[in-house]
């Protein structure tokens, strides 16, 4: 065990430093002079060198990847050139909101996908089994900015259901900082019009990040339901008397997680990439929202910071699926 | 479960916000605005936000733009054009109580021209640090090296800063850039009061603001909220989130017009729309085939483009500015002509193609770009449409072998004064993207340089007369139109006040009041 995680951290190490050069190239080679762009279009080429100077940009290349690895491993992902922001105190800033946006967002894939799985699997060739399987396939063919869009304008701007964006209304003041989690926060501080203007807030970006994946994992779950209720164990427990219920619930459903856990960890992946969508489209100041700042106006520094935190939790969440295995199935070794 | 959060919920109304009774003004907007130094950045996001916590000695207002006195109450210019003389209000203190003196205005313009980013380039090539004379507390006097006739124009965005606060939280010697990225030390109408980045600003009224307030209605407070997709801030001005927003598509504006609580102003604005030609490579290096491009665009399709909402351009100049002329003879479709030049240049059938690079995303640019393609294939020739982001157009039009043969460039001018326009057909601006075409013209060159140091407005004028013909007849550019400039509101505010020298979005949140 100890040997395999090991080698799973080394191997993150090298894939973080294979996605730093590779982020650190595409940045400079992309056309386009961001110190031209940070100085402004009337600025003379005296004032677009003092930039350059400033943010060192007229190093050779390799000089630069240099310091600029020296800056990450001290937790600093420098400074941006438009902003002229620290970029760790912007992802400071701006990554809770993401990390509250993909939680709620996953957790309300898993707890509906697996119910809608297991249902669909129980109820085979029913009503309820075609419904499922109509919303899984809209899931995973629907593009989430387009649902993002039809959402807001039917329940948002037809039928004032929900807002339209943001993480709270604009004349509330965000709740006292613990967690940097606003639902998490005014509910610890028992701050009820917060957690309720926050949860209404967080609603919709919340379920349109999660459409795709709630789909997956019921066509997923579903599967291996359907396979697993006909296996000989399970015929075994029938004959013994076992209720139904519990059949589902324990034997079951433990089984069929497996390849299930594998989907969630992949898509809580995808969902951190597509945070930039969801969160472009809501107003949801995450760090999606704030790469797509950067990104047009050339400024890098936040967008390799961005890539790079993203890679890193994909890379997490990876090795806690490989992890899980081992939790669901005893069989499973490590080597 | 949706209805359900709803009913839990409850969504937010419309109508404008209210903090213990005051008033407040929300506009939307998708620009944030990171960096509130006037010494170290300016775009129209941040203007409007520098414009509300700080004074400038002068102030433009209105259409066709004034120049007003602000911190200065009158200013006097030498015969030579090189001495210039402000006298300031005596009233006039900053939001920490101090007085606005002289000092503080020498101050703030040294920092600019020591920092050397922003607005610096305005003035530098003009004014030395040494130049600024400090003559006694409220008397200020500027030595200009070398007469600028639009020195005053430029002014309005130079805000005065308070030193003493700058300098107390100054690191070594940065100047106190770390600190004003996101604090301010102005004597303007607003301070800040709430400021989440990527999120909203929030700013007070400052009741006892020096100039006083135009109205006793006055707004008490203002937000500006980031809003990135412009159908959220239709649907968020639509159910009254936000007070006012602008950067809508010309359909949405016409959508928004039927809500009986929302009107939209229509301004005929200065931002020039043109498509760039590269005079010194490629096919549109041959003026002939410039002319042919001229003679054969359908002009009038861009005023159906924006709705009727537009304007044609008569002149390199927009209409309006000090100076402009209609120039004789201007480009309009004929397609005879058209035919003509084409085989002037040795192409009667045409048989080539032609880039047009246009911001991707940008709606009107492409249209524009169709209705060049239709025209184009009747003379036999290809336009292969480009569309790119900002930054690598930039980058594209940054050098003459990469420039476009046509380059789809919008131009707000910064300055009431022709210099700033006549400037782009000059050498110093190739590179820039206004600079695109890469223009060579000596004769030109000279007017404008002549024009530019000249104090005497008669001589000026005649300059820029000659300047814009000679300019329209080397066509370096198709000279397209002038777009109105709108914002949509909620019937409750009033006040608004265009003015041409304000950029795309930006507006003066000083003269607005909301009335029921």
């Amino acid at each position: 065990m100890k040997r395999y995680f090991l080698k799973r951290f080394l191997s993150i190490i090298i894939t973080l430093i294979g996605l730093s050069v590779i982020v650190f190239m595409v940045s400079r080679v992309a056309p386009g002079d961001p110190a031209k762009l940070a100085a402004g279009p009337d600025a003379t080429e005296e004032m677009v060198q003092i930039i350059q100077k400033e943010f060192r940009l007229d190093d050779p290349l390799p000089v630069q990847y240099i310091s600029y690895m020296r800056g990450l491993l001290r937790g600093d992902f420098g400074r941006s050139i438009r902003t002229r922001h620290q970029v760790q105190e912007d992802i400071r800033l701006f990554l809770p909101a993401t990390f509250e946006l993909v939680f709620f967002s996953i957790a309300f894939a898993i707890a509906f996908g697996i119910l809608f799985g297991i249902l669909s699997a129980v109820y085979k060739d029913t009503w309820i089994d075609h419904g499922a399987r109509v919303f899984s396939v809209t899931g995973v063919a629907v593009p989430m900015f387009w649902l993002g869009i039809m959402l807001q304008l039917l329940l948002a701007a037809k039928f004032h259901l929900l807002p339209i964006g943001g993480r709270l209304d604009t004349m509330i003041l965000p709740p006292t900082t613990i967690t940097r989690f606003f639902l998490m926060d005014s509910l610890i501080t028992g701050n009820w019009v917060v957690f309720k203007n926050a949860l209404s807030h967080i609603f919709l970006p919340a379920f349109v990040l999660s459409f795709p994946a709630l789909a997956s994992i019921t066509r997923i779950n579903r599967a291996e339901m359907l396979e697993v209720l006909h296996k000989d164990f399970i015929l075994n427990e029938r004959a013994q008397g076992i209720s139904e219920r519990l059949i589902i619930a324990k034997y079951a459903l433990k089984n069929a997680l497996i390849p299930t856990l594998t989907m969630i960890g992949l898509r809580y992946g995808w969902m951190l990439g597509g945070t930039i969508l969801v969160e472009t489209v809501f107003d949801w100041p995450g760090i999606g929202n704030y790469a797509v700042g950067a990104a047009v106006y050339s400024d890098f520094q936040p967008v390799m910071a961005v890539t790079i935190i993203l890679g890193l939790n994909f890379m997490i969440a990876n090795l806690f699926v490989d992890l899980g295995y081992g939790v669901l199935d005893p069989r499973v070794r490590y080597e | 479960m949706i209805v359900g959060v709803s009913f839990l919920v409850g969504a937010s109304a419309s109508g404008y916000e209210k903090r213990d009774g005051k008033k407040i003004f929300v506009y939307g907007e998708r620009q944030a605005a990171p960096n509130i130094d006037p010494s170290q950045y300016y775009d129209w996001s941040t203007r409007m936000l520098q414009q509300s916590l700080y004074d400038a000695l002068l102030k433009y207002v209105g259409n066709p733009p004034k120049l007003i006195p602000w911190l200065a109450k009158s200013r006097k210019k030498s015969a030579d054009g090189k001495k210039w003389t402000f006298e300031l209000v005596r009233n006039a203190k900053f939001h920490n109580g101090d007085p606005v003196t002289a000092q503080a205005v020498k101050w703030s313009f040294e920092r600019t021209l020591t920092i050397k980013k922003g607005p610096a380039w305005m003035l530098m090539d003009f004014l030395d640090k040494d130049g600024i004379r400090v003559i006694d507390d409220h008397t200020i006097e500027f030595n200009l090296k070398s007469p600028y006739a639009a020195f005053e124009m430029a002014l309005p965005w130079w805000y005065i800063m308070n030193p003493k606060v700058v300098m107390a939280n100054a690191k070594g010697d940065d100047y106190g850039q770390e600190w004003m990225k996101s604090n301010s030390a102005g004597s303007g109408p607003f301070r800040q009061k709430r400021w989440e980045h990527g999120v909203l600003y929030e700013l007070e009224a400052v009741e006892d603001y020096w100039k006083g307030w135009e109205n006793p209605k006055h707004i008490n407070g203002f937000i500006y909220k980031i809003i990135r997709e412009s159908s959220s801030l239709r649907m968020a001005l639509e159910k009254g989130e936000v007070d006012g927003i602008s950067g809508l598509s010309p359909e949405d504006y016409d959508a928004v017009i039927k809500n009986p609580n929302i009107y939209v102003t229509n301004d005929p604005g200065w931002t020039t729309f043109g498509l760039k030609m590269n005079t010194q490579k490629g096919y549109t290096k041959d003026i002939n085939i410039r002319k042919a491009i001229c003679y054969a665009f359908d002009y009038p399709s861009m005023i159906k483009i924006y709705n009727g909402n537009a304007t044609l351009e008569d002149s390199p100049f927009p209409k309006g500015m000090k100076g402009h002329i209609p120039v004789p003879n201007v480009y309009r479709q004929d397609m005879k002509k058209a035919k003509e030049y084409l085989a002037k240049a040795g192409y009667p059938n045409g048989g080539f193609e032609l880039e047009y690079v246009y911001v991707s995303g940008l709606e009107e640019e492409r249209l524009i770009g169709l209705v060049l393609l239709d025209n184009l294939a009747q003379l036999g020739i290809k336009l292969k449409m480009v569309p790119l982001v900002w930054p690598n157009m930039v980058a594209r039009g940054s050098k003459v072998e990469t420039s476009p043969d046509l380059i789809a460039v919008f131009t707000t001018p910064i300055m009431d004064d022709p210099d700033v326009v006549a400037i782009q057909y000059h050498k110093v601006s190739w590179g820039k993207y206004y600079g695109s075409h890469f223009y060579q013209n000596e004769k030109t060159w000279e007017m404008i340089e002549k024009a530019r140091f000249t104090v005497d407005w008669p001589t000026r004028r005649k300059l820029y007369e000659e300047i814009q013909t000679q300019i329209m007849e080397d066509v370096p550019e198709l000279f397209g139109m002038l777009f109105n400039r709108r914002w949509a509101f909620r019937k409750h505010v009033k006040g608004f006040v265009f003015s041409p020298m304000r950029f795309t979005s930006e507006i003066d949140i000083y003269p607005l009041y909301i009335e029921d």
